[in-house]
């Protein structure tokens, strides 16, 4: 697959899947925006792997729940390189998950769910308002939104998290419709625990042993394997595809 | 030169407070933190004396007048902070263990914590009630059921001469010695000269009087003149290690010394019938991975060749293949050290001597090998035998109609054979296990548990605490006898 020149966003990109996301399509030819909220040092690192590798990057600060502050990232990313071909919705409000402190049903409150909405549904939301301006007019573009697999099977009930996550495959299914018109497509990349990063380091070994018995290919997913499936969706390949949610999780969710 | 500077000096030793190091080399490790300066201590003779002088002192002073129960709690207490993640040293152990030993970063951090909890004060205990009947005959005389009374000592002094790169293993033998209040002159291993001294460290944080009886130094192995000083410091010597390295030690060792040696072990695994059932056996192959990912089986618990019987759901080539991409799993979740030239090209002679054989029809045995380099490597075998590894998660599959029936391939190596993980139906646990220990055996245990040994084990076969001590008796007569000296006897 080839992004030779692509220009590409990804959110949240500083560190884990993101980061792993970023790298594979810069080492494939792509431009790649690495954004982050905090972790300027870990942006800048990645950044630095990939322009040691022959890529081309450059870090931006956005916080994806602030308008304000992405609309200011997308018109720097127009100004810089006149195109915006894809955007990766992976950034989240931080989570961990961890299923010996998790919220039970009787314990949740709505502050909780607004914060993941915020975070999943909203950002995504900001980043496509202003992504598909230019997309629109370029007549082409590639959405594609980091879900989860808990959304088919709820193996640890992270409510806010999962829910919010729900909500973020309704928003790109119905994004999908309207987008189609201009020859955009959107679609949602679902993967399964996904270990090590810095949300599931407090996943323990038991729960994700359990997992991994469930799951037909024994393991749990790397960041590594995020990029196939999302690669494949950004690319000409899935052109005719749109509004789909593809699972990378061993098999665990068969639907 | 600048990063040089401030970077983090760690010392690779832990002396009495008195003593005073004035040279090192340095070794810089390369951290994701940055990077970390290890000093090492350039020792003389001379210098290992005044140690040896000043740990005995605190023996003396200190240690021998504490209760085994006192000296539980404190190492108990040592361990409670291992046990927390945010325990400064455990997080330093978890930074820099996997630069110096290369092992990966996960697996050392659930290994290092599973580790810890085996000296839980509970187990301590357990430890001490398997092998005295009394525990405070370590602190004063008990009255024995047939009469008289007897009390426990330790040696004054232990040399332990600590070996291989798996972390933590120099615990289980300073532990040892504190419970029979010895002071420890521990000698580390190059290539984990680490958590003796943090460890050391801990207690010197919870009882600085007792960490004072302890020194953990690291030095070149085999340098004579230390070597000789440390022995003659000690009343005890426990040496672990390659046999060449026993054999060295074991002459210098005068006979009126104790002397514990543990040296080269194989360990292998047998896996029945009745495990390969289709609900059973991905679980089984799944803990054997485990067993064989663990420290890349440089521990002597760890299998080398796992005899798979016939007749199961699945059979023991495909029992092979399975294992083969489990290990390629593991390879994901904890990638295999980084190997030398020599350790890698013996992954490699062995590979292509069977994979040779094969071609030539000579035996039917089929190698299964990573693709990319020597991360793993199963060779199946379609006869019974018993063979060594080069290590490095290298193992070996054998078929056999009945496990019962090959006893005969473990013949040659009694002295050798060490822990056997064994899956089979309970009616076959205790007659096997006979079968194993007249073959030399001396640990049956779980799949997936054959790297970690219970408290209280006896190791290679022998008892631990008792080899240490000496009795001393008062025997019944003198007791009596010691009555009638009594000015107010009848």
């Amino acid at each position: 697959m080839d992004f030779k020149d692509k220009v590409v966003l990804v959110t949240g990109s500083s560190r884990g899947i993101g980061a792993a996301l970023a790298k594979a399509f810069a080492q494939r030819g792509a431009c790649v925006i690495i954004n982050y909220l905090k972790n300027e040092t870990l942006a800048e690192k990645v950044v630095e792997d990939i322009s040691e590798g022959g890529g081309q990057a450059v870090a931006m600060q956005a916080d994806v729940t602030d308008e304000e502050s992405v609309k200011k990232m997308m018109a720097d990313i127009i100004e810089a390189f006149g195109v915006i071909d894809i955007v990766v919705n992976n950034a989240l409000s931080h989570y961990s998950f961890n299923p010996k402190t998790r919220k039970t049903a009787w314990t949740i409150k709505w502050e909780d769910y607004q914060q993941q909405f915020s975070g999943s549904v909203q950002g995504a939301f900001n980043v496509c308002q202003e992504a598909m301006v230019y997309m629109k007019a370029q007549m082409s573009g590639r959405m594609l939104n980091m879900v989860t697999n808990l959304i088919d099977f709820p193996v640890v009930p992270y409510h806010d998290y999962t829910t919010a996550k729900t909500a973020l495959l309704g928003f790109t299914r119905n994004l999908a419709k309207d987008l189609g018109s201009y020859g955009i497509t959107v679609n949602a990349v679902a993967p399964g625990l996904t270990y090590p990063t810095d949300s599931s380091k407090e996943t323990k070994e038991d729960v994700r042993k359990m997992i991994l018995t469930m799951t037909p290919l024994n393991r749990l997913a790397t960041p590594e394997d995020i990029i196939g499936p999302v690669l494949f969706l950004a690319s000409d390949l899935a052109a005719f595809v749109t509004g789909q949610c593809l699972r990378v999780d061993g098999g665990l969710v068969m639907v | 030169m600048a990063k040089y500077a401030e970077a983090e000096h760690i010392k690779m030793y832990k002396v009495p407070t008195k003593i005073r190091i004035d040279e090192h080399t340095e070794k810089i490790i390369e951290t994701t933190d940055g990077n970390v300066v290890l000093q090492f201590p350039v020792l003389t003779g001379d210098k290992l004396r005044e140690i040896g002088k000043e740990i005995l002192k605190a023996q003396e002073r200190y240690l021998s007048t504490l209760t085994v129960q006192t000296i539980v709690t404190v190492i108990d207490q040592a361990v409670q902070k291992w046990l927390d993640p945010e325990y400064p040293f455990r997080q330093l152990a978890e930074k820099l263990l996997p630069e110096i030993t290369g092992y990966s970063k996960e697996m050392i951090r659930i290994s290092l914590k599973r580790y810890m909890r085996t000296f839980r004060k509970k187990e301590l205990l357990r430890f001490l009630d398997e092998e005295f009947d009394q525990v405070a005959m370590l602190d004063e005389f008990r009255p024995r059921k047939s009469g008289g009374l007897s009390r426990a000592f330790g040696p004054r002094l232990i040399f332990h001469i600590f070996s291989g790169n798996v972390p933590g293993v120099q615990l289980w033998s300073l532990i040892m010695g504190l419970l029979v209040k010895s002071a420890a002159l521990g000698k580390t291993s190059s290539t984990e000269p680490l958590m003796a001294v943090l460890f050391s460290k801990t207690l010197a944080e919870i009882d600085p009087l007792l960490a004072e009886a302890l020194a953990i130094l690291p030095w070149k192995g085999g340098t004579a003149s230390l070597e000789t000083e440390a022995i003659e410091l000690a009343e005890a010597v426990i040496v672990y290690g390659s046999n060449q390295t026993v054999e060295r030690i074991k002459p210098k060792v005068p006979q009126t010394k104790r002397l514990l040696a543990y040296g080269h072990k194989i360990s292998f695994a047998m896996i029945g019938k009745e495990a390969l059932t289709p609900d059973r056996y991905y679980d089984v192959v799944h803990r054997l991975a485990e067993d064989i990912a663990m420290y890349d089986q440089q521990s002597c618990l760890s299998p080398q060749t796992i005899v798979v019987e016939k007749g199961g759901a699945i059979t023991p080539k495909q029992f092979a293949q399975m294992l083969a991409a489990e290990l390629q799993r593991f390879d994901l979740k904890w990638p295999r050290a980084e190997l030398t030239d020599e350790e890698a090209l013996a992954i490699h002679s062995v590979r292509h001597h069977y994979e040779l054989e094969a071609l030539n029809g000579q035996q039917c045995s089929v190698v299964y090998a990573s693709s990319k380099d020597t991360a793993w490597t199963v060779i199946y075998h379609s006869d019974a035998a018993f063979n060594g590894s080069p290590l490095n998660r290298t193992v070996h599959i054998c078929a056999t109609i009945q496990l019962e029936a090959v006893m005969d391939i473990l013949k040659p190596y009694p002295s050798y054979l060490q822990s056997c993980g064994l899956a089979v139906h309970p009616n076959r646990l205790l007659q096997l296990a006979a079968l194993l220990g007249s073959h030399g055996v001396d640990r049956v245990t779980a799949i997936g548990e054959m790297n970690r040994a219970q408290a209280g084990w006896h190791h290679d076969g022998g008892l631990n605490l008792l080899q240490l001590v000496r009795f001393i008796d008062i025997e019944s007569s003198a007791e009596w006898d010691a009555e009638r000296y009594d000015p107010d006897v009848e």
